[in-house]
Order: structure tokens, then C-alpha cells, then sequence
């Protein structure tokens, strides 16, 4: 899943050759194979690394505050979200669900690397709630719903729908 | 389309609610459609309504760049949920019905317009209907109606064929019980009616709705007026 994840990483990130990757242990954590020493190993250092090589360093936050809470986020993504409980799903979602009550992307005013990777993670939660229950976390299913139409982000994982039911409607009758 | 007034807390509302799953106006990236909303609000969202606020503040931070934003800077009424019509710079008036398909810009006209029509018709209508009676053709039925058994209520029997109202049915004022036999009476009842409008069958049908009295119902006479 992670190599997936992270091919689509690459094309999110513009970057054309392709990287060659492994895992290691009973977790899983993915490997990138350089030619010099040894591998890149764990999920964010390659993240990081391959924004760097893309050459798009603002997507590691564009400020010293910014960049804080890029990290902060991809450390979650890898210690709170992969291979989370299902209690613990709840506790992720509102924590999540009150961070983005006034934020449109997950820090600052534009996308950073730690948003396709957050979306990664939680996709296949979102994908399993119910619609009750999108609606409880909206501003969880907001974000995701424009991460999964920002050009380039969605790839290997399919469409989740958000239909919110509306006082006013949009046109969709 | 529209917010209703942007300028008065109701269309704030509305703006807020529209925003709560969607971080732009439009699409998925900011473009001259936040751009024409955002001037049109007059200050920030206060902090309640939080969706407004937050993309407020986030469209705030492309002030520079608001002018290479993609997109064409429309009329705010192309934007925000349909069936609310923009008032921003005008009265407030909020629609919250269903779907108008015809846009909601052109209600107040077309609502003008269907009244005038109306009017029209109802005219027309009555100048036809002064003409008509001259010419419609009557007729003149008499009604057997017979019922289960000789216990069974004649009188009610008659007020429900009674309730029997229909566009070109008058009944009898006068009506009979006419012995058949065995202690049964069939109820005699006569009706004027309107030709075009209403036929022997229909009559039947309605009568025999009424299980609970009517065996069957039989013309017994019919003669054109």
C-alpha cells in the first residue's frame, strides 16, 4: 500500500523517473533503493527526501511556523494513523475536525506535502463512514473532498462521494 | 443563484452554510468567483459563522494575486446554492423553496406575468361561460336503486346517493320508494344532467360505491331536455 502511495507521491510531485522501493520488517515500512549506501527508510524521510529532489521545498512549508506543523502532521500520519484502532478513529476524526474549522489546507493558506499524505491515511476511513457521519466531521470531509479533486493528488484510490444534504439545493435533482 | 444580501447577517448565513463542505465559491481552486464574493462582503464573517470566516481569511491571503485568479468575475448572482436569489444591494428577500429552473433573477417578472395571464384566462372564461347555457344539451334520468334487504335504511341510503355531487348533476328535489317485493322498496330518484359532462356509467359507478346500501342501480328512464 505504501509503494502505491508513494508512486502517486512522485506524480504529485511532478517527478519523472520513477524511484524503486522495498519494505522492510512485519510493518512494512518502505524502503527507497538509491545507488549510494544504504536506503532511504520510513514513510516521511522518503516523503521529504522526494520533495526536495522535486525541487519544490515550499511544499515542506514556505515558514519556520509552517514547516513545524508540516512535520507535525506527517508524524501523525505515521505514529496515530497507519495501524490505528478502530476506538482510536473516532478521537483522530475530531481532533481533525476541529484543527480544520478554519483552515482550508492543513498549513497555511496552500497545499503542503503533508496533505496528499494525510488524505492517503485516511482514506479508507472516510470510504467506510457513514453519511451521518461525514456530515458530524464536515469540515474533515470538506478538506478531503477538495484533496481528492486537487489536480494530481488522487491517482492510485478511488473517488469517495460526499453528498451533504442541503437546505438549499445545488442543482443535483 | 445568490446569497440574498450579502450585506445583512441572513445572506452571511446562507454564505456560511454553502461554504461548510466546500473551501471555494467555485471549483477547487480560488478564482474570480471568490473574488467577486469577496469584495461584495463588507467586512469579515463574525466568529460564528466559522465556514464564512475561515474561507474569508483564506481568500484574504491571495489579495495579491487576486487578479490572476483563474476564471471570469460574473454577477453575484451566478453563485451560491440555487433557489436563493442574490439581493446584495437591495432589499433582503429570501427564497428557500424548491429548485426554480428558470433562475430565480427572473421570479418577480414571471410571477407578474403568470398573474396578468390568469387574469386573462379567468376573463375569457367567464364571457364563455355567459354564452354557454343556451346550448348545452340535458337530459333528464331516472334512477332505481335498490338495496340489500328490506332492513336496510332508505333514508341513509338516499343521503349518500345525494352526496353524489358532480359538474353537471342536479339532483331531484322529490324522490320515491317504490315497493318491489318482499318487504324490499328500491329508492326512485331523479337527476337533470349536462350531457358532456356527466354519463349514465359514471352515475352507476358512484352510486354502487356505496356497498353498504346499493344491490344495483338501474336506469329506469332517460329523456332528452
Amino acid at each position: 500500500m505504501a509503494l502505491k502511495e508513494l508512486s502517486s507521491l512522485e506524480k504529485f510531485l511532478g517527478l519523472k523517473k520513477p524511484n524503486k522501493y522495498s519494505t522492510q520488517g512485519d510493518r512494512k515500512v518502505p524502503v527507497l533503493q538509491s545507488n549510494s549506501g544504504p536506503g532511504v527508510v520510513g514513510l516521511v524521510t522518503i516523503a521529504t527526501h522526494l520533495t526536495l529532489e522535486a525541487k519544490k521545498p515550499d511544499l515542506l512549508g514556505s515558514s519556520a511556523e509552517e514547516r513545524a506543523v508540516v512535520q507535525q502532521w506527517l508524524e501523525y500520519r505515521v505514529t496515530r494513523l497507519d495501524g490505528c484502532a478502530k476506538e482510536d478513529i473516532r478521537t483522530i476524526l475530531k481532533d481533525l475536525n476541529t484543527y480544520l474549522e478554519d483552515k482550508v489546507y492543513l498549513a497555511g493558506n496552500h497545499i503542503s506535502i503533508a496533505d496528499p499524505l494525510m488524505y492517503y491515511g485516511l482514506h479508507h476511513i472516510i470510504m467506510d463512514l457513514a453519511v451521518h457521519e461525514k456530515e458530524k466531521y464536515l469540515n474533515v470531509t470538506r478538506w478531503f473532498d477538495h484533496m481528492q479533486h486537487y489536480p494530481s493528488v488522487r491517482h492510485h484510490l478511488p473517488p469517495v462521494v460526499v453528498l451533504r444534504n442541503r437546505v438549499y439545493t445545488s442543482g443535483h435533482h | 443563484m445568490g446569497f440574498g444580501d450579502l450585506k445583512s447577517p441572513t445572506g452571511l448565513k446562507v454564505l456560511n452554510d454553502f461554504l461548510a463542505d466546500k473551501s471555494y465559491i467555485e471549483g477547487y481552486v480560488p478564482s474570480q468567483a471568490d473574488v467577486a464574493v469577496f469584495d461584495a462582503i463588507s467586512g469579515a464573517p463574525s466568529a460564528d459563522l466559522c465556514h464564512a470566516l475561515r474561507w474569508y481569511n483564506h481568500i484574504k491571503s491571495f489579495q495579491k494575486v487576486k487578479t490572476s485568479l483563474p476564471g471570469l468575475k460574473k454577477a453575484l448572482g451566478h453563485y451560491g446554492p440555487a433557489g436563493v436569489e442574490d439581493t446584495t444591494g437591495g432589499a433582503a428577500d429570501d427564497d428557500d423553496d424548491d429548485i426554480d429552473l428558470f433562475g430565480s433573477d427572473e421570479e418577480e417578472e414571471e410571477s407578474e406575468e403568470a398573474k396578468r395571464i390568469a387574469e386573462e384566462r379567468v376573463a375569457a372564461y367567464n364571457a364563455k361561460k355567459s354564452k354557454k347555457p343556451t346550448l348545452i344539451a340535458k337530459s333528464s334520468i331516472l334512477l332505481d336503486v335498490k338495496p340489500w334487504d328490506d332492513e336496510t335504511d332508505m333514508a341513509k341510503m338516499e343521503e349518500c346517493v345525494r352526496t353524489i355531487q358532480m359538474d353537471g348533476l342536479v339532483w331531484a328535489v322529490a324522490s320515491k320508494l317504490v315497493p318491489v317485493g318482499y318487504g324490499i322498496r328500491k329508492l326512485q330518484i331523479g337527476c337533470v344532467v349536462e350531457d358532456d359532462k356527466v354519463g349514465t356509467d359514471q352515475l352507476e359507478e358512484a352510486i354502487t360505491a356505496f356497498e353498504d346500501y346499493v344491490q344495483s342501480v338501474d336506469v329506469a328512464a332517460f329523456n332528452k331536455i
